[in-house]
């Protein structure tokens, strides 16, 4: 009766380590598959601002991504246009996404109001959509 | 551990008795580590999440 106690204890053991080992494997894979899925998802946050105020966004990103020569010249051009703005909204667009601050963070920063900060952010991106829209016209 | 041992911790584990689940956890360390590694190396990340998974998942153990 004894040797049958032990022999089922064991068997319980044995039972359980299988049974550990198929759980720990798919979640492992559960886990990977997770992680691969987060890998191929590009969120919003990840594009860039000018792509955001036009439209057919999608297409437009798509083609950007396939078309390596029209991505990089689209680049150049917003660097320049960048160049172009005056001091302190080229700070404003920078402290708003690059380093992420909020208009309120900003405001104390800059020693302006927060209502500043929207207007000269409006204004400034409404600038660069200007000039690239007449950077393209120019070289078509 | 005894097989008796192991048999009460175990059944204490599967009826979310919250040491029991951490003496399995334990006892199982490496196998869970085994398990965490990712193209040769170990993911603190993965681990944490098995550990959470058995935690979990053992009440469905049937005894």
């Amino acid at each position: 009766m004894n040797h049958q106690q032990e022999s089922e204890r064991d068997e319980l053991r044995a039972r359980f380590t299988g049974w550990l080992e198929v759980t720990l494997y798919r979640a492992k894979l559960n886990y990977l598959k997770k992680q691969e899925r987060e890998r191929n998802t590009l969120y919003v946050g990840m594009l860039p601002e000018e792509l955001l105020v036009e439209e057919n966004l999608e297409q437009k990103w798509v083609h950007r991504l396939t078309e390596q020569k029209g991505f990089d010249f689209e680049q150049e051009k917003l660097e320049k246009a960048f160049q172009y703005l005056t001091q302190q909204r080229q700070q404003i667009l920078t402290l708003l996404f690059v380093e992420e601050k909020t208009p309120e963070e900003i405001a104390g920063q800059l020693g302006c109001s927060k209502q500043n900060v929207y207007k000269q952010r409006s204004q400034a991106l409404a600038a660069l959509r200007n000039m690239l829209e007449k950077g393209g016209e120019g070289n078509e | 551990m005894s097989k008796e041992e192991f048999h009460n911790v175990l059944t204490g584990a599967v009826t979310g008795c919250h040491e029991d689940v951490e003496q399995i956890l334990e006892l199982y360390m490496p196998l869970i580590d085994k398990h965490s590694y990712v193209n040769g190396r170990l993911d603190e990340d993965l681990k944490q999440y098995l550990m959470i998974h058995i935690a979990l998942q053992i009440g469905k153990f049937p005894i």
